[in-house]
């Protein structure tokens, strides 16, 4: 995917996402926080505005489009990219997990995968920066932060193949 | 007291119903604002015996504090890094903008048999577009996502840059007195003062930094207006321009960390105090004097729309825009505004008829004209780039 990103001098900035098909996407984020959303055919035509929204509605739908809270396709982990090489993984323990009932330093997740759990969703709660001495219960999200080897890794420890 | 309180109280309504009808009718405030203005001042109101507001030194003062906030905020959102990360492009398509238009007002000036002094004025006030018209129209109209906005939201940060230097020279030129050695003692004195400003502003960033670290958003906009407002205050003091001093406070705060906070809270205050100064304009402008500004008025307005299009088809072909487009840059240069009105309100500070009188009328009536006339003409582009390229092949393809 390629990002086009331009300052706009007193207003905010502007990312062009290439679609694919010869159109781009234009995100204006302007300084106040709001977002204007435009797409535009080609090159030569204008851009089309298609909504805008405030900037805490924009940060609610992006993690929608993230796929933070649904995940379509076939696969029981969210992942974000941080960095260059560097993800975010939300990953589900499942009831044959090898990591369930052990606490965090039992699970040996880091030393053995070089990826840390940066946080427990567990039902409607959320334990951040969880200690070496917290539970992992089956049912429960991890929250995994570390390269895309060791996230790899972690997360086949942790669904157990 | 009591009047003057009511005379705040009239003009505020007033500002209040033009700001409505600039919403209403889709307009820039800033034309409504000036001509709230007149209609309530003393030479439309006044002299139809209604009750009206006068040129006192409250709205007088208010107007100056909008001056000081409007140019402090154009500092913070001037940023040298972004000028020279894309210097070239701005400085080519700034530098063409320059060599157009200001020579243009300039020679207007001379053409008419204004001194040098009141000739660089009249080039100031039609070089200098208007950051907030354009803008405005540029997110109304969507264009904003498209590559035009690039090349003029570049141009406008040059003449920002542009206009701090020309303020702070015309301003020793307007207040510094006649004979060449108090000129060269006020210019002197100018760059002295706006020197040791820029140096502060350059290795202070911890003092703005600190002065700004404080919970609570009263103590923070009163510690903002605490460091602009003072300073500009010593740079009026001394005859530099309150308004560039401003500018480089505003440029200090923008290091600081705190520009999004300071845009946030500190807008407000530049609107309300924004607004009176266009309403100050207003009234302090004779609508009948208008009359004997009505020959330069008419030459610029038919030598410099053509000639902010032109500069601005240069700039675009500079960003490697498509003909049309480049031609819609143009066009979007148009709008004058609040700089030009800033440059008339300091010419009224002058010595002659020309600099008291003619040339803020001019201004008025030039503004009026021209931030109508800009606003009507980017609406109405699709139209103008067909008259322009009906021969053309419509789907040139260097855009993009």
């Amino acid at each position: 995917m390629t990002v086009y990103e331009s300052d706009l001098p007193g207003v905010g900035k502007k990312h062009e996402v290439d679609l694919g098909d010869g159109s781009r996407l234009v995100i204006v984020t302007h300084n106040s926080g709001k977002r204007e959303v435009f797409r535009r055919a080609d090159a030569d035509s204008d851009s089309e505005k298609l909504f805008e929204l405030s900037d805490k509605l924009a940060r609610q739908v992006g993690t929608l489009l993230e796929g933070a809270y649904f995940q379509p396709v076939q696969t029981d982990s969210i992942e974000t990219l941080l960095g260059e090489n560097t993800m975010l993984e939300w990953v589900e323990v499942g009831a044959n997990s090898p990591v369930a009932g052990k606490t965090l330093a039992e699970s040996d997740l880091r030393q053995a995968t070089g990826a840390s759990v940066i946080a427990i969703e567990r039902d409607d709660e959320v334990i951040p920066s969880p200690g070496g001495n917290a539970t992992i219960e089956a049912g429960d999200t991890l929250v995994v932060v570390g390269s895309s080897d060791a996230c790899r890794d972690a997360l086949s420890t942790i669904r157990g193949d | 007291m009591a009047g003057e309180l009511l005379e705040l109280g009239q003009l505020f309504v007033v500002l209040a119903l033009t700001g409505a009808i600039a919403l209403r009718l889709g307009l820039s405030v800033i034309p409504l604002y000036v001509v709230g203005g007149v209609l309530a001042g003393p030479y439309v109101a006044g002299r139809l015996g209604l009750p009206y507001v006068a040129d006192g030194e409250v709205v007088t003062l208010f107007a100056e504090v909008g001056i000081v906030l409007l140019l402090f905020f154009l500092g913070l959102e001037f940023s040298l890094d972004r000028l020279l990360t894309s210097r070239t492009r701005i400085t080519r398509s700034g530098l063409f903008d320059l060599a157009v238009n200001l020579p243009i007002g300039i020679a207007i000036g001379l053409l008419l048999g204004w001194s040098v002094v009141e000739s660089l004025l009249l080039g100031g006030i039609v070089y200098i577009s208007s950051s907030a018209i354009i803008t405005k129209s540029l997110i109304d109209l969507g264009w904003i996502a498209n590559p035009e906005a690039e090349p003029v939201l570049g141009t406008l940060v040059f003449e920002d840059l542009f206009i701090a230097v020309y303020l702070a020279v015309v301003t020793s030129l307007v207040l510094g007195g006649d004979g060449l050695g108090s000129l060269a003692q006020s210019l002197a004195i100018a760059f002295g003062f706006l020197g040791v400003l820029l140096l502060a502003v350059q290795y202070g960033s911890r003092f703005f930094a600190g002065i700004l670290d404080v919970p609570g958003q009263e103590a923070f906009v009163l510690r903002t207006l605490a460091v602009v407002v003072p300073v500009s205050g010593v740079a009026l003091a001394l005859g530099v321009s309150e308004a560039v001093a401003a500018f480089f406070v505003g440029m200090g705060f923008a290091t600081s960390g705190h520009r999004e906070k300071i845009e946030r809270l500190l807008a407000p205050l530049r609107d309300v105090f924004g607004a009176v100064f266009f309403f100050w304009i207003g009234v302090g402008t004779d609508p009948t004097l208008l009359a004997a500004a009505a020959v330069p008025l008419v030459l610029a307005v038919a030598l410099t729309t053509p000639a902010k299009m032109l500069s601005g088809y240069l700039g675009g072909r500079v960003y490697d825009l498509s003909k049309r487009r480049s031609l819609r840059v143009g066009v979007g240069m148009v709008p004058r505004g609040e700089f030009s009105l800033v440059i008339a309100a300091l010419a009224a500070n002058g010595a002659t008829t020309v600099m008291q009188e003619v040339i803020p009328a001019f201004a008025v009536g030039y503004v009026l004209v021209m931030s109508s006339l800009g606003t009507v003409l980017m609406e109405q582009s699709g139209t103008l780039e067909r008259l322009v390229f009906r021969d053309e092949d419509a789907s040139e393809s260097t855009g993009g």
